[in-house]
């Protein structure tokens, strides 16, 4: 996707975290892309789906005045921020020219190069934007570490187009079934293993990230196949994300109701012992 | 830790004891002679009443308090760094024999002040010998045979300097001083802890000695003087630099951490004084520390304060050995009695009258910012002036065992409030800076950039707090504010703070000394905002102020690096009276080793930057049941949740209450 305004590139992000702690080496600002074609079961960060701007409410502290939705004619828009007396509606979405990104990520390279960091694109599927982000990265080539989070749902054409430009990869792997990934992200799995194994040959620094949801990834069966990928490609080590019950948080905030298929009270299992049998080392996030 | 240790921390905190407690009726200034004699009197009676008791194995230190009693009348000696080292290299007993001999040769004034400093030493040493049948009776041999010789004579091993020290605070705070600070612990008891090393005695043994004494000092901490319970003074520093740039942080400093990690209490407070060239692994160290979420360690930038220091007049040996006094307040043990809080720079309310008084009749952005110096000025002005009128002696009881621990008080016969130590300079605090630059850069952009508020406008609105103009005070809160990542707001603060340090750093303060301007608030951010009316940044009337160097309340700030960036940025040599930039982290962030290593990371940073002095807060479940019933007020509040981080006031209700309990745990 590419938001185009006059003749200037335009990329959709929601949200810019400075300090992001769990998303690479170092001290890293992150950039969230806003647009993804998963639909995850487990998403956290349901404003990074759609690639339309969105207005969130706080439910907190809401006075239940109605003047956001009179403001919006009926519905949240970008008057509503200002109406609410209490500050608690705010826009997801805003559309920004890679250089001016690039100005207001630069005040911080100092900072961010001299602790071993960077910065790091996420979203959303920040390849869904893949011209944007394409020109965010070159921009911050040589400036400063450029590290990739994404699901690598893309053509291999512009995945290898992306990794081209990156310093860090930080790589979901999900689900191998074919059958079961389309069913629990809406997508097929194969563009995903397709690129995985282009990016482990790529030579670029490669973290491999499992989200470890109860009774869907964490099974045995889906754990030994990711082994066996990661085997294929010569990849030693895995970060694991077991499922927090905080996942659907945000959920109300967009309207929306949070009701995943699996059982959300069900503590995940962590198989590291089944990694560790394919000399695979891991660590839990 | 120990079994002793425990079981003497699970008795602390029934504080059961402290019920036992006896109130005596406040001592009055009648009952006594001489002036000098009001605080020896004070400490007499109070050793009088006092009864020595041991009530646990693991109180190998004694001294703790049976009565209590309020000191009348006029002020006491404060934000005291006494000498430590003097006593407990020469004992009392040649402390004695020295004031004899001075008193010879001194004037009268001079003889009431060591024949006061001397009964009080005399009642001390009595009611040692007191707590010394004491001990014998209840069978706490060490202790019985460590008195034997301390106080009288000089400390020898690490337990009798632990010893001595707790006498010395029992002797200080009953006799009337108030933030009684404990310097540069780990200097001053180093050379004990290495004669004990030698003796034989096992780290495990000096950690459970440190850990049965920091016990033993937080037992009386609710009757020690302060604002709130806990604001006592009662911090040290660790590490630090000679002058010849060797740094100093020791085996001492590392047990000290972890004694302080171990026991989790409030007191004592640490301050780690850190420099560019301290190594990240420190940091983490003293990070996991602040995961406790104790609320320290504090960061000193010796790199920073040492320079501020010299360039204020302060030797540079001085400079190095540098403690901090109370809160963040920068002081030289035993040659300073510098009182470096006596007074605040409320600078919301002088950007405030600055507007209603000056601004309309200032044509551009510039005229204005004039209206503001010159009430920066006059207001620290009017503050000085007061306080040139003090009359000391009026307004504080001398304390001459107190001021015997200062240098030249001890040389020359003369209490503190006499101001004859080297060094004797008034600090300012900076209150207010957040919402200060924040109304300033309002004014700047919808007053004279956009024109989009008319000056008439504004000034009604401010004057009526903003009744009837809710879209008025949106649209100045819509404007960029400090710590959002505006490049304008950080100049408009770096301008602010330089013309205020001009203004004040070097001003004769009347006794001798200069003023200091620093960027703190104490209590100030509550009670100096109450009168306070609305402020052009958007705040309401006697809402409050954020708490020392901070982005103000309520601000959406860009990130933690933008508020880094952002208050590093003016030259904080010149702000050395100390306030510290203050970032409240959720615990969650430091819920494994990344987490805690990228925590060290930031710190390491905000010293290379030329930040002063930094306060991490590890936010704890109060904390977050306040955001809870006033989420308005903590937009800023991140949390961890999994793999992400969110605000916690935007979470849904059954999850915030998951992340409290959830607190609860990791605390």
């Amino acid at each position: 996707m590419k938001v185009k305004r006059g003749d200037f590139l335009k990329g959709r992000i929601f949200s810019i975290e400075e300090f992001s702690i769990f998303d690479g080496d170092g001290i890293r600002t992150t950039v969230f892309l806003k647009g993804c074609p998963l639909r995850c079961a487990w998403c956290h960060s349901p404003e990074g789906q759609k690639f339309e701007m969105e207005y969130l409410r706080s439910p907190n502290g809401c006075l239940s005045c109605g003047a956001c939705l009179a403001a919006g004619g009926g519905r949240l828009t970008a008057a509503s921020v200002d109406a609410c007396p209490r500050n608690l509606v705010r826009a997801a979405g805003e559309d920004v020219e890679p250089e001016q990104l690039y100005r207001r990520l630069s005040r911080h390279f100092d900072m961010l190069n001299h602790a071993g960091g960077g910065v790091t694109f996420s979203g959303g599927e920040p390849l869904a934007q893949p011209e944007f982000l394409y020109e965010c990265l070159c921009l911050l080539r040589g400036r400063t570490n450029r590290g990739l989070q994404t699901s690598g749902y893309a053509t291999n054409a512009i995945f290898s187009r992306i990794l081209g430009e990156c310093d860090l990869l930080l790589f979901d792997l999900k689900l191998i079934d074919e059958a079961t990934h389309k069913r629990y992200t809406g997508v097929s799995s194969e563009p995903i293993l397709d690129n995985y194994h282009t990016a482990a040959a790529s030579g670029k620094r490669l973290l491999t990230r499992i989200p470890l949801i109860p009774g869907v990834t964490d099974t045995e069966e889906n754990v030994t196949a990711i082994c066996r990928v990661m085997q294929e490609s010569n990849v030693a080590y895995a970060e694991l994300l077991p499922y927090n019950r905080l996942a659907g948080s945000k959920y109300p905030l967009a309207g929306r109701v949070y009701d995943p298929p699996f059982n959300t009270e069900q503590v995940p299992a962590v198989r590291q012992e089944i990694f560790a049998a394919h000399g695979i080392q891991t660590k839990i996030l | 830790m120990t079994e002793l240790v425990q079981s003497f921390l699970d008795y602390f905190r029934t504080r059961a004891y402290r019920k036992e407690r006896r109130t005596l009726p406040p001592i009055t200034f009648d009952a006594v002679k001489d002036r000098y004699q009001y605080f020896p009197y004070v400490f007499s009676r109070i050793c009088e009443e006092e009864v020595p008791v041991l009530r646990h194995p693991g109180d190998e230190f004694g001294f703790n308090r049976t009565v209590h009693v309020q000191f009348a009348g006029n002020g006491c000696m404060n934000n005291h760094t006494p000498d430590y080292a003097w006593a407990l290299s020469n004992g009392f007993e040649e402390i004695l024999a020295d004031l004899a001999r001075r008193a010879d040769g001194a004037d009268e004034e001079g003889k009431a002040f060591y024949r006061a400093a001397t009964d009080s030493i005399h009642t001390l040493l009595t009611f040692c010998e007191c707590y010394r049948a004491e001990a014998e009776r209840a069978g706490c041999d060490k202790l019985a045979r460590a008195l034997a010789t301390v106080p009288r004579k000089p400390a020898t091993t690490y337990y009798e300097a632990l010893l001595f020290m707790k006498l010395l605070i029992f002797a200080h705070r009953a006799s009337g001083v108030s933030h009684l600070t404990l310097g540069r612990f780990d200097q001053y008891m180093y050379p004990y802890y290495l004669a004990s090393q030698k003796a034989g005695i096992t780290e495990d043994a000096l950690l459970e000695e440190t850990e049965l004494f920091f016990i033993s000092i937080n037992m009386d901490t609710d009757i020690y003087t302060g604002v709130q319970q806990g604001d006592n003074g009662q911090s040290l520093v660790l590490g630090g630099c000679t002058p010849e740039c060797e740094d100093v942080f020791n085996e001492l400093s590392e047990m000290i951490l972890t004694a302080s990690e171990e026991l989790c209490l409030i007191d004592p407070k640490i301050n780690l004084r850190v420099s560019a060239k301290t190594p990240l692994e420190r940091y983490v160290r003293a990070t996991r520390l602040t995961a406790k979420g104790l609320g320290f360690p504090q960061y000193c930038n010796d790199d920073i304060v040492i320079p501020g220091l010299v360039s204020l007049g302060y030797a540079y040996e001085d400079a190095c050995n540098y403690a901090v006094a109370a809160c963040w307040e920068f002081i030289v043990p035993a040659v300073a009695y510098d009182i470096p809080n006596i007074r605040t720079m409320n600078f919301p309310l002088v950007v405030r009258k600055a507007t209603m008084e000056c601004l309309e009749g200032c044509d551009t952005f510039e005229d204005f910012f004039s209206a503001v110096k010159h009430h920066i000025l006059a207001y620290f002005d009017e503050r000085r002036v007061a306080t040139s009128q003090y009359e000391w002696s009026k307004r504080f009881h001398p304390n001459p065992f107190g001021s015997l621990f200062l240098t030249d008080c001890r040389e020359k016969g003369r209490d503190a409030f006499a101001f004859v130590t080297k060094y004797k300079n008034f600090g300012i605090h900076g209150l207010g800076v957040g919402p200060a630059v924040d109304a300033l850069m309002a004014i700047c952009r919808t007053v004279y950039e956009e024109k989009s508020i008319s000056k008439a406008e504004l000034l009604a609105a401010l004057e009526n707090d903003f009744r009837d103009a809710e879209p008025l005070r949106r649209r100045l809160l819509a404007c960029p504010k400090l710590g959002s990542g505006d490049e304008e707001c950080e100049k408009l603060m770096v301008r602010m703070l330089h013309f205020y340090a001009g203004a004040v750093n070097h001003t004769p303060n009347g006794v001798g000394g200069i003023w200091r301007a620093g960027t703190g608030g104490s209590q100030d951010y509550v009670t100096m905002s109450r009168d306070v009316g609305a402020t052009a940044d958007g705040r309401h009337a006697g809402e409050p102020y954020p708490s020392s160097f901070s982005p103000s309340i309520g601000v959406r700030a860009a990130g933690l690096l933008s508020v880094i960036e952002a208050f590093t940025r003016p030259d904080m040599k010149t702000l050395i009276n100390g306030g510290p930039l203050t970032i409240e982290l959720h615990t969650n962030v430091f819920r494994n080793e990344e987490g805690i290593r990228k925590v060290a990371l930031l710190v390491a940073e905000f010293i290379r930057r030329g930040g002063h002095e930094l306060q991490l807060n590890a936010l704890h479940r109060d904390t977050l049941i306040e955001a809870q019933k006033h989420p308005e007020q903590y937009p800023d509040l991140i949390v961890r949740v999994w793999g992400w981080s969110g605000y916690f006031c935007e979470l849904d209700l059954p999850f915030q209450n998951q992340i409290i309990s959830r607190t609860d745990y990791q605390l």
